[in-house]
């Protein structure tokens, strides 16, 4: 009889990426459990954003393997991997500028078929969204006219309307002060524990993120060089060395 | 209210244009029937520029496309142009399925140049196939029905006009338009939400350039005489700068504008070649006080007015 092995909720296995002569991400490998948090963290430039864009396929990886819930998915395109339940927020925010908060939240319902069949649900279910994230008396304004940290609060309401299993967040705390660094936390508890959303999470505001996370990756030139809990990651000898470079000993 | 207004608003401009042809001569029912042309062209221009973005120079060309299908169905096969209309409208979605799936990969300036050579290339064939488009000398088509009548053509154009608005008002109401719009804002977050932007680009493609076919083809059939003009740059920009100056990406700009222009440029034919130094003098001083047209124009005073009241009461 075959042994069935427990399969891995979120698998990367070797992946790589070059650009031209520059390799952003060289052969990284590790999982994600179901309703997990983890943290990838690394200096600037150490490829975390671009880990990013191949899970969630806007770049093609160059090597190796991606699975979710047991289907590989390094091959599928943007939308397919979204409808399959993986969504994400970007850095650098990118709001429907023209269309209002409403609408915004509609794409993501649209683009994964949901609520189809009844408009008035779907608007309702999209101001709760709104609501969720602290948008509740922006729902008809214009997503261009947001400040910064509403747009950020717009991006997750965006991608929490697609359903997703597995969150990307990328740097949702950057220019937040330490209250709405509060609010934030417990919204994104709020994802895990009760939506049971599995969380990856790049962040540069440590503090706040060594609170939350189970577990740091941590990235440097493109190669993952320390994965554990957070007290063990923040004492490890190579992340020191990546973050402020060699001791003299 | 405000919801009622603009229903009567829209039923009082449907009835004038329906009494039209008891209180115009022959000549301006003529620029009625061209006006209306015009509505249909700027507004599914709109559709594809205005709402995802797609600045397409081959929009005059597939009006082209439509119209020598129809023409040349009904010559040769002895078809009803009423028939041989949808059919040109057909081959016209076709092309743009072609067309649209290569400018795929291609955004801004370089889907224009891929277009705007697609329109030239159209033009040169039609040119030059004397032996079956008849080339400059215009192919030479049936009217719309045994016997000729403007009125008879004005009333099949205007019911046209106002079907094809009513399924441009329905899509860009419908989840396909708000589609339309989130790839026109931005792509990758489009895709990152789950919208299959290749389809939603190509469908956009599709929709605008059977209606232009449709478009051209009630054009051709109505002048009973088609030549390569229809696909010529002044045709193409003449129903950009009528999209331009009533509002891109507005319901009811490329309307306005294509009236307007179509109207003004009768009054202004006497001057001759100078008529396109005069859009252009419009076209700039709109994009320079109203960048979103003359119904941009019409919104900000409308807000202004509503504002002092709320502020005065």
């Amino acid at each position: 009889m075959r042994k069935i092995v427990p399969m891995a909720f979120f698998q990367v296995t070797n992946v790589t990426k070059h650009f031209g002569g520059l390799t952003a991400v060289h052969d990284v490998s590790f999982e994600l459990k179901e309703k997990e948090i983890v943290g990838l963290i690394g200096p600037n430039g150490a490829g975390k954003t671009t880990l990013f864009n191949l899970i969630a396929g806007a770049f093609r990886c160059s090597e190796g393997r991606i699975q979710f819930e047991g289907r590989q998915i390094q091959q599928l395109k943007s939308y397919q991997i979204c409808r399959l339940g993986i969504a994400r927020t970007f850095q650098i925010v990118r709001p429907f500028a023209e269309m209002t908060c409403l609408e915004n939240v509609l794409v993501a319902f649209i683009g994964n078929n949901r609520y189809a069949g009844n408009l008035s649900k779907r608007k309702n279910e999209a101001a709760r969204l709104l609501e969720f994230v602290g948008l509740a008396r922006m729902l008809e304004q214009s997503a261009g006219n947001l400040n910064l940290i509403d747009k950020k609060r717009l991006e997750i309401a965006r991608a929490l309307a697609t359903r997703p299993r597995l969150i990307l967040l990328d740097e949702v705390l950057g220019g937040l002060n330490s209250g709405e660094i509060a609010e934030a936390l417990s919204l994104i508890h709020t994802i895990r524990d009760e939506w049971g959303v599995s969380i990856l999470w790049i962040e540069h505001v440590m503090g706040a993120l060594m609170k939350v996370v189970e577990r740091v990756l941590v990235l440097d030139n493109g190669r993952l060089i320390c994965e554990g809990p957070p007290d063990e990651v923040v004492a490890d000898r190579c992340v020191i060395e990546a973050y402020l470079g060699e001791s003299d000993d | 209210m405000r919801q009622n207004f603009r229903w009567i608003v829209v039923l009082g401009c449907i009835a004038v244009f329906a009494a039209f042809p008891f209180l115009l001569g022959e000549y301006w029912l003529h620029t009625a029937i061209l006006s209306l042309f015009y509505v249909m062209m700027a507004s599914s221009w709109n559709l594809l520029a205005g709402y995802t973005g797609q600045v397409s120079f081959a929009h005059a060309a597939f009006a082209a496309v439509g119209a020598y299908a129809s023409g040349l169905s009904a010559l040769y096969w002895h078809l009803p142009p009423l028939l041989t209309a949808l059919f040109g409208a057909g081959i016209a979605a076709l092309l743009g399925l072609a067309l649209g799936a290569l400018c795929i990969r291609m955004g801004g300036i370089y889907l224009s140049l891929t277009t705007l050579a697609f329109s030239e290339i159209l033009r040169i064939i039609l040119d030059n196939e004397y032996e079956i488009t008849r080339g400059t000398m215009g192919l030479q088509v049936p009217f719309f029905f045994p016997t000729y009548s403007k009125v008879s053509a004005f009333y099949l154009m205007f019911v046209v006009t106002i079907g094809m608005l009513s399924l441009i008002f329905w899509l860009i109401h419908s989840d396909l338009g708000t589609s339309f719009r989130a790839v026109q804002n931005d792509e990758t977050a489009a895709a990152s939400l789950g919208i299959n932007i290749v389809r939603v680009r190509i469908v956009a493609f599709v929709v605008s350039s059977a209606l232009a076919g449709l478009a051209g083809a009630l054009y051709g059939h109505y002048h009973q005489l088609i030549t390569p003009e229809i696909a010529s740059l002044n045709t193409m920009f003449l129903i950009l700068a009528m999209t331009v100056i009533g509002g891109l990406g507005t319901f009811s700009g490329p309307i306005v504008g294509a009236l307007f222009l179509e109207v003004l440029s009768e009054y202004i034919r006497v001057y001759g070649e100078f008529h396109v130094l005069i859009f252009g003098l419009i076209a700039l001083v709109i994009a320079r006080f109203a960048p979103v047209g003359l119904i941009g124009l019409w919104r900000r005073t409308s807000l202004a007015k509503q504002s002092s009241k709320t502020i005065a009461g």
